[in-house]
């Protein structure tokens, strides 16, 4: 493992993601183990690798010391790759963290600057292992590789991009970062759970006000995330770098999953938990927004718990999706055509759940077999974008979500949108969209950090002792 | 079914299988023992273990220990455990 001073040339603002915090009522109650976005796209930075990233920990207040944010020892954090078709993890990366306490006299987290990821004035340091599994068998890549601290403040902190950016390891042709960055997910989480309201189109609303700008509910929380870089060779499914985007075997799905012992008993001794017997997935994340608004609230943490492949049981929500029904009701008048259609939504089925098909969008495909499954779904075979659109494919770039998804697509929109009935003639031609199906959004940007345009391509976290709680950006 | 006259032998475990079926067999006392007393075998767990029975009806009982779990399908096991945890 070799520490490494790739940092972030330069950083970039915009376009936006949907994400899945607090998706599910137990997954709630469970922020360590709550995956809340996935990324996956071919790298711009060294286009012969993939880029995987999985945040976890939402909402996460720079200031919240003394015991700041960080991954659980007791959870197992996976990658999963499937690229043979049918829904399973083919291929998974496991992270694995413990912690160490460097002095046990202190309360403090650091007892002075933190100016390298060894020194002893960090009092809680963070390690994780990596390993790989791949057809039953585990082979470990790497250990006691170190997290950065989180971004405590300019004392205690001096520097964070440094220290941040040497926290980015090598191993082997990989590279692999694990901690606290700026939540680049913005939406206007206030508006939309107050009984749908997108505040641009609110004098619309079936309980109407004057129209006004998003509001980013996330401004200024900071997330945790595990970033993986890796040879495209090394996840495709005949082990080489495909260059025919029409073929199948050009295609992966992924999906990021978090696990917990079976059992957790408390040690009074110890006052904690500890974990007895196998892992069992507790949080999964493919797509975006799909367990959060697709899937009924009753079978939420049943769908965490369970592998893509099963996911035909959840597909009636998809092809026939509550806010599609919803959207009419709330804004009267505004979506008459999507009022009026009742089929089973074929485009958000090869949208979510079985990739699109050849023949749907010309030159582009990323289906991977009648198999539904809730996988993210990126092909290989398609370069990045030299001027990347934030509404990816259906703005024609084709390296853009649904193919996989980059950091700074704005999945929010396009999603809204699809659901609003503009992907639907993408199927059924004789459809014509409402108006409104193009113009929706929530009005939100990304007021937070700011992306990289380098691995890992979060920014960097905001400070706990520079974010003032409710301004309008961390710092 | 007598304590007095079977010996309960873990009959299939796998280190590093994250969960099995064990069926318990009976089979001959092995080596000098007191009337209602098990003996440890090599393969006994070294560690703490959790045991849980779902459904108090089933006859099932699961053993977490370590990473795996170990499902024992004995309903005179279940129904002692279930007696002591009724106070009997």
């Amino acid at each position: 493992m070799t520490a490494t001073s790739s940092r972030a040339s330069s950083t970039r603002r915009g376009a936006s993601e949907m994400s899945s915090h607090r998706e599910a009522p137990e997954m709630a109650k469970d922020p360590v183990a709550d995956s809340t976005d996935v990324y996956a796209f071919v790298s711009p930075d060294r286009p012969d690798t993939v880029t995987l990233i999985a945040n976890y920990i939402p909402f996460q207040a720079p200031d919240g010391g003394p015991n700041f944010y960080e991954f659980g020892d007791d959870v197992a954090y996976d990658i999963n790759i499937s690229n043979r078709g049918k829904g399973e993890a083919d291929l998974i990366y496991r992270f694995r963290f413990h912690t160490q306490v460097r002095d046990p006299k202190t309360f403090l987290y650091n007892t002075g600057p933190i100016t390298a990821l060894g020194d002893a004035t960090w009092n809680r340091p963070q390690f994780y292992s990596l390993t790989r599994i791949k057809d039953g068998k585990s082979r470990k890549l790497a250990e006691h590789l170190p997290c950065p601290p989180v971004n405590v403040g300019v004392r205690s902190t001096p520097n964070y991009p440094d220290l941040a950016a040497s926290a980015v390891h090598r191993v082997g042709k990989r590279r692999v970062f694990a901690g606290q960055r700026a939540d680049a997910f913005h939406v206007d989480l206030g508006s939309i759970f107050d009984l749908g309201t997108l505040r641009p189109f609110q004098a619309a609303h079936l309980i109407p006000s004057p129209s006004a700008v998003g509001i980013n509910s996330l401004q200024s929380f900071n997330v945790h995330s595990i970033a993986l870089q890796v040879p495209i060779s090394e996840v495709s499914r005949a082990g080489d770098v495909p260059t025919d985007p029409s073929q199948a075997r050009s295609v992966i799905g992924v999906w990021a999953s978090a696990s917990r012992r079976k059992s957790r008993m408390f040690h009074r001794g110890e006052g904690k938990y500890v974990g007895h017997g196998p892992w069992e997935q507790v949080s999964r994340l493919g797509n975006p927004l799909f367990n959060e608004v697709i899937t009924p609230m009753a079978h939420k943490d049943m769908w965490n718990a369970r592998q893509p492949k099963g996911d035909s049981l959840f597909a009636k929500y998809v092809n026939h999706p509550e806010l599609a029904r919803l959207l009419p009701v709330l804004y009267p008048g505004v979506f008459p055509n999507l009022a009026g259609y009742h089929k089973p939504r074929a485009d958000l089925n090869a949208i979510l759940l079985t990739g699109i098909p050849k023949g749907v969008v010309p030159g582009f495909t990323n289906f991977t077999g009648p198999v539904e499954s809730d996988m993210l779904r990126l092909n290989l075979a398609i370069p990045p974008a030299s001027s990347p659109h934030p509404l990816g494919l259906v703005a024609g770039d084709a390296a853009g979500f649904p193919n996989g998804r980059r950091v700074d697509d704005d999945v929010v929109t396009v999603e809204l949108r699809a659901i609003a009935g503009l992907t639907i003639p993408l199927v059924d031609p004789t459809f014509t969209p409402d108006g409104a199906a193009s113009a929706v959004q929530d009005g939100t940007t990304d007021t937070n950090g700011g992306t990289t345009l380098t691995f890992p391509f979060l920014g960097d976290p905001g400070g706990g002792y520079q974010t003032v709680p409710g301004t309008s950006s961390a710092s | 079914m007598g304590e007095t006259s079977r010996r309960k032998v873990l009959a299939a475990t796998g280190a590093g299988v994250a969960a099995g079926t064990v069926g318990l067999t009976m089979g001959p006392a092995q080596g000098p023992a007191q009337a209602g007393e098990a003996r440890r075998t090599s393969s006994s767990a070294r560690e703490s273990v959790v045991a849980y029975i779902e459904d108090h009806r089933s006859g099932t009982l699961r053993l977490l220990v370590g990473e795996r779990e170990v499902v024992v399908h004995d309903r005179d096991l279940v129904t002692r455990i279930l007696n002591a945890a009724g106070g009997q």
